[in-house]
């Protein structure tokens, strides 16, 4: 605990803020979970110390709210855990020993180090990676092409960038479900009471105006309780029920003619390959009845305006993830909710991924500082060539086969900002690998196991302690001001950026100005300026911002090879991949590996969403570990009861690659023949379970969300 | 009952378990992070596979009306306010007996320090400076809500009654029209 923080204030006085009391508040934002969050805060403040938090009205996207992981922002700045000052490691990476050093040699070190191998071995020998929370990207990005190296790759290299890429082979881009003025709702496998409240409250709001709602997806959550429509599907099969959907929809006529004649490429394919996945196909692949699939497709179809809801990741984590997205996402264009009030609106985004209608900066374009063909293949190249055409990233999940092969050139140092080797299938491959570097850097807040690997660890500071530019779909924006000093030697990691380009891109003009006068340069097709913004430090809702027109594509036409929204994929066409969505079996499920299964007969889904953590950000916080303390599985009472396993029993739960001891949590939750396990918990990570190759061929997103397991009772600890 | 209460309200159809207010609790009280909590957001499942309903219930000090822990308090720590209703503990009187435990029918009094009963005082000190329960607060999905009880039920029944009307006029419904939160 940091010492300033040893002050309790009393409870009883129930923290009033005010004269009386010494406690002010300040504003600023969360930033423990993702950019389509970041929900607005009070910090109370007394004598320099927070001394509770709790949602910002001001914030008209969070309204006053805060979720589980929110509320705990005091234990995540003040805690143990957190890097006090910069570390240099002495002896092997095994030992986990380090000594202080200063700023200025840490940076001086770094700088030596970069510039030294880019000599010997090229730029791109070296990687820059950005990892949770996103807010850095826009100057990591930056600083790695302008540094000259074409690997900088992120978290998303895991996490939403596959939906966006299905969604761009079919209509060069597709916003999200446009709730607020719908009238039906198809949330596929998306549970945004865990990980968009904000969201999930608007649901809430207009399913009591009477909106429709299908829910799709093998488990419940707390969207299935309000739905008219439960479509459970076996994990891994979306594909099919989509494809399926389409049949109905197809053959029953009920889809816009005139969208499918004027704006489509491959609709005659399409509906010839459909035409095999008839409901009652689709039930025996997917288990869903078929009545049931009729049903929701009539419903979706004939419902106008209605709008689709998919999620970061859950319908691309399989091993035919992305080509399952494409047949998802087709069925917004067949029914005529392409960018249509109610339907899903195409709005770029204003900043770090978070939209805010009528507002663009040049975040892009400052990004991208060297055009890609000045620099050397990226990572992934080879492998994912349609990632490459459509993502301004290396692909992350190739990087530890890379490092271990040295080709097609040799990795060897890497800058990491949260980088965390749990996140990669087969975690263990990836953290050999990285011992494998030269010279590994490491930002982060928390002495992590990552952390602990590296050659030279910098610490970094919350959200709380720095000032950033956030923007919020309600066209509302904030540049925050820090509400506490940076604790200890931390810094925000933005100016460890911009100490580095000092070092390492002298010639990058721009970069020398400061992170202010870049945050200046992307804000300019916006006309708002940080000088008006400072004058707000509650955040400034923008007036006169006019959102973009609807159904922008009758007049500029699809953001794609052929000008329209495609059911035959041109580029995946010319990178060697099936045009059309087609479906497949993963790679591990009881009908494709019925060998497998005899052995390991349930399927494993990992990384479904809980409350109170987000990957492995909340595990040290005792307010939120304590919400569900032991690394629980979810599990059917029918598959526990036939293994003789009772509630919170220790099992063992295995794949062909490795096994875990968890404890099982019996509920109804998961279906029969699933269990469900969440990711990252520090004494039993998942991921160890799963290949480091067992991947979407073509996004090269893993398949965390379904493979074959098996869960036996544990004797011992059950005593 | 003419004495003023308040209480929270809750709308079972709009808690998804999520257990903010349970942090938000821990915030406000400086909890320990060890189990102990003044709420308990519950999981209920109903039925098997593949008829299932899964509900979820967040749980705190009710301020009972006639409160059998303060009946049963054999030191006289706990009482009610009189100003507004609220079960408040004395801690110089609490002798730490789990009388008022053994009493209480929604598991409300919790000893988090081994010692003196602790429970939910319903945020009084920000209540009587017209801020919210710091539960009530951060609710992301307004499930949780708080006030005198006879207008918690005079604003349901208000949002019922929008309901009915909307059941016979689907456009008012489309519109959302006099739809106002409990």
């Amino acid at each position: 605990m940091h010492p300033e923080y040893e002050y309790r204030y009393d409870g009883h006085q129930g923290k009033v803020p005010g004269a009386q009391t010494g406690i002010e508040i300040r504003k600023t934002i969360c930033s423990i979970c993702n950019p389509l969050s970041h929900c607005g805060v009070d910090a109370y403040v007394k004598d320099g110390v927070v001394v509770k938090v709790e949602g910002s009205k001001e914030n008209p996207h969070s309204g006053g709210t805060l979720c589980s992981k929110g509320n705990a922002n005091r234990q995540y700045i003040y805690h143990k855990d957190r890097i006090r000052t910069p570390l240099v490691r002495k002896g092997d990476r095994e030992s986990g020993h380090f000594i202080p050093i200063s700023w200025n040699d840490a940076l001086d070190l770094i700088a030596k180090r970069f510039l030294k191998i880019k000599e010997e071995s090229g730029p791109e020998s070296v990687v820059f990676y950005a990892g949770f929370p996103k807010w850095m990207r826009p100057f990591l990005k930056r600083l790695a092409h302008s540094f000259g190296s074409p690997n900088y790759c992120t978290e998303s290299s895991t996490c939403f960038r596959a939906s966006f890429m299905g969604a761009a082979l079919n209509y060069g881009a597709m916003g999200p479900g446009d709730v607020a003025r719908s009238k039906c709702l198809l949330v596929w496998s998306s549970n945004p009471f865990y990980s968009n409240t904000n969201l999930a409250r608007g649901i809430l709001d207009a399913r009591e105006r009477g909106l429709k709602i299908i829910d799709v997806g093998p488990l419940i959550t707390p969207l299935t309780a309000h739905a008219d429509i439960h479509l459970r599907i076996r994990p891994g099969t979306s594909g099919a029920l989509a494809l399926s959907i389409a049949n109905v929809i197809i053959e029953e006529g009920l889809y816009d003619h005139d969208f499918v004649q004027n704006y489509t490429l491959g609709f005659e394919e399409y509906r010839e390959y459909v035409a095999q996945f008839t409901p009652g196909v689709a039930e025996e692949i997917t288990g869903v009845p078929a009545a049931k699939i009729i049903e929701a497709a009539r419903l979706y179809a004939t419902t106008k305006p209605a709008c689709m809801m998919t999620s970061a990741s859950p319908t691309t984590h399989h091993t035919n993830g992305l080509q399952n997205h494409r047949a998802i996402v087709a069925l917004v264009g067949l029914t005529g909710n392409y960018d249509v009030a109610g339907g899903n609106l195409v709005v770029p985004p204003a900043y770090l991924y978070q939209q805010s209608p009528g507002l663009v900066t040049r975040e892009p374009e400052f990004e991208q500082s060297r055009k890609w063909e000045q620099m050397a293949p990226r990572i992934g190249q080879a492998q994912h060539p349609a990632w490459c055409r459509l993502v301004p990233e290396a692909q992350a999940m190739q990087l530890p086969f890379d490092i271990q092969s040295g080709k097609p050139y040799p990795i060897r140092a890497m800058l990491g900002f949260g980088l965390n080797y749990r996140m990669w299938p087969g975690q263990d491959f990836m953290e050999a690998s990285l011992k494998k570097l030269d010279f590994l850097v490491d930002v982060d807040i928390f002495m992590t196991d990552t952390a602990k690997l590296a050659d030279v660890v910098l610490p970094a500071c919350t959200s709380f302690e720095r000032s950033e530019l956030k923007f919020y779909p309600q066209q509302y924006v904030i540049w925050t001001k820090p509400v506490i000093r940076p604790l200890w030697e931390s810094r925000s990691d933005a100016e460890i950026i911009f100490d580095l380009a000092r070092r390492l891109v002298p010639d990058d003009g721009l970069m020398q100005k400061g992170y202010e006068a870049c945050i200046d340069w992307m804000l300019e097709p916006t006309k708002l300026t940080l000088e008006e913004l400072k004058k707000h430090p509650a955040g400034y809702t923008v007036t006169g911002a006019k959102a973009p027109p609807f159904q922008k594509y009758k007049k500029n036409g699809f953001a794609t090879p052929s000008k329209k929204m495609e059911f035959t994929s041109t580029i995946l066409a010319e990178t060697g991949y099936d045009p059309l969505p087609i479906y497949k079996e993963p790679k591990l499920s009881p009908r494709s590996a019925p060998e497998v299964a005899k052995e390991f007969p349930l399927i494993l889904t990992t990384g479904s969403r809980l409350p109170m953590f987000i990957h492995s950000r909340t595990f040290r916080l005792d307010w939120t570990r304590s919400l569900r303390p032991d690394p629980l599985l979810d599990m059917n009472p029918k598959d526990a009861h036939e293994r003789g396993i009772a509630q919170e029993d220790w099992v063992r739960l295995s794949t062909p690659r490795n096994s875990i001891k968890v404890k099982a949590n019996l509920t109804e939750i998961v279906p029969p023949g699933v269990v469900s396990m969440y990711h990252d918990y520090p004494e039993a990570s998942v991921n160890l379970l799963v290949e480091p190759d067992y991947r979407d061929p073509i996004s090269g997103f893993p398949g965390f969300k379904s493979l074959l397991c098996e869960v036996k009772k544990l004797m011992e600890g059950n005593v | 009952m003419n004495t003023p209460q308040l209480g929270f309200s809750f709308d079972l159809s709009r808690c998804s378990g999520c257990m903010a207010c349970m942090s938000a609790c821990f915030d406000q009280n400086d909890m320990p992070g060890n189990g102990s909590t003044f709420r308990h957001v519950s999981r209920i499942e109903t039925g098997t596979y593949p008829s299932v309903s899964i509900r979820y219930v967040s749980l705190a000090c009710m301020h009972c009306g006639d409160a059998p822990c303060v009946a049963v308090c054999p030191n006289r720590a706990l009482s009610k306010r009189p100003d507004n209703g609220i079960v408040e503990v004395n801690k110089d009187l609490c002798i730490g007996c789990h009388a008022c435990a053994t009493a209480c029918p929604f598991g409300a009094p919790q000893f988090p320090e081994g010692s003196f009963m602790r429970k939910c005082d319903f945020c009084v000190a920000r209540v009587t400076q017209g801020l919210e329960p710091a539960c009530a607060r951060t609710c992301p999905t307004k499930a949780l809500g708080f006030g005198p009880i006879e207008k918690l039920t005079e604003d349901k029944a208000k949002a019922a009654s929008v309901k009915i009307v909307s059941s016979f006029n689907p456009n008012l419904a489309a519109l959302g029209v006099g739809l106002t939160k409990p």
